[in-house]
C-alpha cells in the first residue's frame, strides 16, 4: 500500500541505491574490460624475407613481435615465447622486430648487439640472454662489457660483433623496422601480431590459445 | 542561512563532489584490476605507468596504493551522495578531513613519481588531480548548522 511515508523513504533512498548501482556498474565493466584479449587488423608489414624469425619460412602462421630489449615487459613476454617457440617452433614462424624506445637509453645498443648476434646465426641466443639478464646491464652505467660477455659465451667472434654491432647497415636496420612499425601504429611494447591481428595476450594460456585457434 | 543547500554554495557542488569521486573510483579501480590480475602490461612509448604501478612503493603492508585509491573515492563518494540527500554536520565535517587527508596524500605520491622513480603515471596523475580538486571544492561546503542539519 503506497502511504506518504513509504514515498519519503523511497525518494531518500533512491540516490543511495542509484549511487550503489553506478559503483557496481563501475566494477562489472572494468572486471570484463580488463579480462579482454585485445584483438585488431594489424597495420604492420607482413613477414618479409630479411625478418628475423624463428620457425618454417613457409609455416601456415606467424607471430611477429616488435620488442625492446630495455622492456620490463618484454623480458616476461620473452620467457612465454620461448615456451611458444619450443611447442609450436615446426608449425610457426615467430618474427623478432626491433622498436627502441626513446625512454630506454640502452635499448638501441643492445638492438644492435642482437642484431650482431644474428648475423652469426645466434639472435635467439643472444635475445635470451639479453632479456634473462636484463636488470644487471639495464642498471649498469655502460651495458658494453655485459654485452661482450654474452657475446663470448655464445662464441661469436668478438671483433666481427663489434664490426656489426657498429656498422652503419645495422643502425639503418633498425630504424626503418622501428619506423615501419611506428607507421603501422605500434605505440608500446611488446606488440605483437598474430596473424594478421594485432593481439595483446595477458598469459601464456591466453597466448597459446590464440595461437592455437589462429593454427 | 548556512547549510549544504544554501544559495551561495548551490546544489551543483554535491554533484562534483560525487562526480569527481565517482571518475577517481573508477580510475583507481582499474588500477586495482590491473594490479590483482597480475597482467603483464606494456611499456609505452609515452612512459610512465609501467615505472609506477610496478614500483615497490606502489604496494603498502601488502595492500595495493590502487585499492586504497577505490577504497577512498568509494567512500567520498558516498559522501557526495549524503550532501545531495540534504544538509548534514557529520556528513560535512567527514568529507572535509577525507578531503584534506587526501590532499596530504598527494605530497608523497607526488614527490615518489618526480623525484624517486623520475617517472608519471597519467591514471595516478589524474587521481591526484581528482583528490585535489575534492579538497579545493570542500571548501565550497558550508557547515549547516545543527538545528538546521539533522544527521539522520
Amino acid at each position: 500500500m503506497n502511504t506518504p511515508g513509504n514515498h519519503l523513504l523511497a525518494s531518500k533512498s533512491a540516490p543511495w541505491i542509484g549511487g550503489s548501482l553506478l559503483l557496481l556498474l563501475a566494477v562489472a565493466a572494468l572486471y570484463l574490460f580488463t579480462g579482454a584479449a585485445v584483438s585488431e587488423p594489424a597495420r604492420t608489414p607482413p613477414p618479409g624475407a630479411d625478418d628475423i624469425s624463428f620457425g618454417p619460412a613457409d609455416a601456415p602462421l606467424s607471430v611477429v613481435e616488435y620488442s625492446d630489449f630495455q622492456c620490463p615487459f618484454c623480458a616476461e613476454y620473452a620467457a612465454m615465447l620461448r615456451t611458444l617457440r619450443e611447442k609450436y617452433g615446426d608449425q610457426v614462424k615467430f618474427v623478432f622486430r626491433f622498436y627502441p624506445l626513446a625512454d630506454h637509453p640502452w635499448a638501441t645498443i643492445t638492438a644492435k648487439a642482437a642484431y650482431a648476434a644474428s648475423l652469426q646465426g645466434k639472435f635467439w641466443e643472444m635475445h635470451d640472454l639479453l632479456f634473462e639478464n636484463q636488470k644487471e646491464w639495464a642498471e649498469s652505467d655502460d651495458p658494453r662489457p655485459y654485452l661482450d660477455a654474452y657475446a663470448e659465451s655464445l662464441g661469436l667472434d668478438l671483433d666481427t660483433f663489434h664490426a656489426d654491432a657498429d656498422a652503419q647497415s645495422t643502425t639503418d636496420f633498425i630504424k626503418r623496422q622501428a619506423a615501419e612499425g611506428k607507421q603501422g601504429g605500434v605505440n608500446h611494447t611488446p606488440w605483437f601480431v598474430v596473424g594478421d591481428s594485432v593481439v595483446l595476450p595477458r598469459s601464456l594460456e591466453e597466448f597459446d590459445k590464440l595461437i592455437q585457434e589462429a593454427l | 542561512m548556512t547549510g549544504a543547500e544554501s544559495p551561495a554554495q548551490g546544489r551543483w557542488v554535491p554533484w562534483l563532489l560525487a562526480g569527481a569521486a565517482y571518475t577517481g573510483f573508477v580510475i583507481s579501480l582499474y588500477l586495482t584490476f590491473v594490479h590483482y590480475r597480475g597482467y603483464v602490461s606494456p611499456c609505452y612509448v609515452v612512459h610512465g605507468c609501467e615505472e609506477v604501478q610496478t614500483s615497490k612503493y606502489s604496494v603498502i603492508l601488502g595492500v595495493p596504493l590502487a585499492l586504497l585509491g577505490t577504497l577512498f573515492f568509494a567512500l567520498m563518494f558516498y559522501l557526495g551522495i549524503a550532501l545531495l540527500t540534504g544538509p548534514r554536520v557529520r556528513a560535512v565535517r567527514a568529507y572535509k578531513v577525507l578531503a584534506f587527508a587526501g590532499a596530504l596524500a598527494i605530497i608523497p605520491l607526488f614527490l615518489l613519481q618526480a623525484i624517486v622513480l623520475k617517472a608519471f603515471c597519467t591514471y595516478c596523475v589524474a587521481t591526484e588531480a581528482i583528490m585535489l580538486v575534492l579538497w579545493v571544492a570542500s571548501f565550497l561546503l558550508a557547515t549547516p548548522g545543527r538545528s538546521e542539519a539533522p544527521d539522520a
